[in-house]
């Protein structure tokens, strides 16, 4: 049986993506599991899914993948935010959408697993016209891993997506030829920095009737972690308005000395509102 | 302290007891057979002999909804309810246990429909066997008024903080007049101390109750609740021990009656227990070794004092007043010599 799972963020497609896997899986005439890990994230959250896949026999199991044979990552900005390689097995393979060469990703992430890289966000773009990489990582997943034919994630995307399907069924191809696969760098894994959030109560610490005494926990949730794309102001155009200040719904963009606007990157979800309300369009939106 | 026996129905020595305790806060909805304790309560806070908020409410969810708030503030607070409020105020009990949150609750238990019936039964009581409450069960009116009382005192006790059923069966205690011995104000001040919440809901002070819980933590809280519950015993062992000091009645989780050398014993819980007691004693009359076991603490459960009080006997009949539906066994449990509750 071969285990998955998937990292992505909330909105991004990662459940669809392992349901589709399944759907293929299972038209294969193998055993498939899908399921996703829910929270309370929001659109652009650090989000869990899993598969499970075995050729011969049903699959038991119903419990989170701890140790998986493969890991997918939908967006580049997770590796430095939450530690994808957690429990990957030895002879796994990660697979990675980056910007980034083979050897580029090697330098900051290597370990005794192998790797496979695809520059999925832009095969998205490039076919289907939005940054939305589920389907291309799929694509990227089947000639990594072999898990299920190329073919046979066609039918479950048509069916999916309907009108939209054929640009998805394109990017799905067009990775499934771009992806690079490179055998294990070393055996000394090396991993980027993560945030480590605090240690949770045990039920000994736990107040009774769990009661928070200290008002502004929230303060500490890094909603920044959900961002995809972050605010670039261009000081040539700001005029210094405070517009952005003002409809920022996070109350995360804050003056700098000099008058100029910038988003606490902490708390920043990269919503683009800031971008929209900026009337001299001294905002970008730019790409994690 | 003690005062001399009056004769009172059984609803209105509860609400003398709540009356006693200082309650601050009622929050109820009438539902028979538990309407007389609270319209008993409301007369009281309306001629001013009970400084007390009362809070009539349009069900029993939003009654023990007021309750959560009012305990919660740091006000003593008591309210009660049977059978269909019972079920209507349900998923807050979970809420009341799991804030632990120090609430006073009398049952008079009573049947769910249908066929519509007001009579008694503990179907209402087992239905919420499971909702994280300390549990308890009267006999008569006087065991009423002094478990209520205790109740209070069980609940409030920092190391238990934990809200408290006291079970009285519909009519057969609820509405019947019987002798009962009130206490003095004072000896009940000195028993029930002021009521203090370590982290009250105060704008001062500001704290959140009942957050978002995921997984992890929801884990931990339920141990913590669960070991609460079980440790409440030996506090509920020292009450009663100490209020039995105070009015010369002693409670125990399970008591016996002719139970020592019984060959047969009948295991009861509630008002039943009194008249199978005419039934033992007949029986002994006539060479029978029969006897009783009372199940007086329903939650947490008292295996160890079951197994002590069962003792030798062969035989086991449990006279259960609800029916579980599909399953083999009564809600109470039913099995012969060496049963394993």
């Amino acid at each position: 049986m071969i285990e998955i799972r998937w990292h992505g963020r909330g909105g991004q497609g990662a459940v669809t993506s392992a349901e589709l896997l399944a759907l293929a899986a299972i038209s294969e005439g193998k055993f498939a599991q899908a399921f996703p890990s829910f929270g309370p994230e929001r659109r652009g959250a650090p989000v869990l899914v899993f598969n499970r896949v075995s050729p011969n026999s049903p699959i038991r199991a119903r419990v989170s993948v701890a140790h998986p044979d493969i890991v997918i990552v939908l967006d580049p900005g997770l590796l430095y935010i939450t530690d994808v390689t957690s429990g990957l097995k030895e002879d796994g393979i990660l697979v990675l959408n980056t910007p980034k060469s083979l050897v580029e990703i090697r330098s900051e992430l290597s370990g005794p697993w192998r790797l496979a890289v695809v520059n999925a966000t832009s095969i998205a773009r490039e076919m289907i016209g939005v940054p939305i990489v589920n389907t291309t990582m799929l694509g990227a997943l089947a000639r990594a891993t072999r898990i299920v034919e190329l073919d046979s994630l066609t039918e479950p995307i048509l069916e999916r997506f309907g009108a939209r399907a054929r640009g998805n069924v394109d990017a799905c191809r067009k990775a499934y030829e771009e992806t690079e696969t490179g055998e294990p760098a070393g055996i000394v894994p090396k991993r980027p920095k993560i945030f480590e959030g605090e240690e949770l109560p045990t039920w000994q610490e736990l107040l009774p009737g769990c009661v928070l005494t200290k008002p502004g926990s929230a303060r500490q949730y890094r909603t920044g972690d959900w961002r995809s794309e972050r605010p670039v102001w261009d000081h040539q155009r700001c005029i210094k308005c405070g517009i952005c200040y003002l409809f920022c719904p996070e109350g995360c963009v804050k003056q700098t000395k000099e008058g100029y606007f910038e988003a606490d990157l902490y708390y920043c979800k990269g919503c683009g509102i800031c971008a929209r309300e900026c009337w001299t369009e001294a905002i970008k939106m730019v790409e994690e | 302290m003690v005062k001399k026996m009056i004769g009172i129905e059984g609803s209105f020595a509860i609400a003398e007891a709540v009356k006693l305790a200082r309650v601050d806060a009622v929050a109820a909805y009438p539902i028979t057979p538990q309407t007389h304790i609270v319209e008993r309560l409301a007369e009281f806070v309306a001629n001013g002999e009970l400084d007390a908020e009362y809070i009539p409410v349009e069900s029993e969810h939003s009654a023990m909804s007021a309750c959560l708030g009012t305990s919660a503030v740091g006000a003593r607070t008591f309210t009660a309810t049977a059978s269909q409020g019972l079920e209507l105020m349900h998923e807050v009990l979970y809420v009341a246990s799991s804030m632990r949150l120090p609430i006073v609750m009398t049952l008079a238990n009573r049947a769910i429909s249908a066929p519509l019936s007001i009579w008694t039964d503990h179907c209402d009581a087992m239905a919420v066997r499971d909702c994280g409450w300390i549990q308890i069960f009267a006999e008569n009116a006087q065991q009423a008024f002094d478990l209520v009382l205790c109740a209070f005192r069980i609940a409030e006790t920092p190391a238990v903080f934990l809200p408290v059923m006291v079970h009285i069966d519909g009519f057969y205690i609820s509405h019947t007049i019987e002798p009962v011995q009130l206490l003095e104000q004072e000896a009940v001040d000195s028993f029930i101390p002021e009521y203090r919440h370590p982290y009250p809901l105060d704008p001062d002070r500001p704290v959140t109750m009942g957050a978002f819980g995921p997984p992890p933590i929801y884990t931990e809280a339920k141990k913590a609740q669960e070991v609460a519950l079980r440790a409440s015993k030996a506090v509920i062992l020292e009450v009663w021990q100490e209020f039995s000091l105070l009015s010369g009645r002693h409670y125990s989780p399970v008591e016996g009656y002719e139970a020592g050398d019984a060959d047969v014993l009948f295991l009861i819980m509630g008002s039943f227990s009194e008249t199978a007691m005419v039934a033992i004693d007949r029986m002994r009359a006539k060479g029978q070794k029969v006897g009783l076991v009372r199940l007086r603490l329903w939650r947490p459960f008292p295996v160890q004092e079951l197994r002590q009080t069962v003792g030798k006997a062969w035989v086991i009949i449990v006279l259960d007043r609800a029916i579980s539906f599909g399953g083999r066994d009564p809600s109470v449990l039913k099995s012969r010599r060496r049963f394993i509750p």
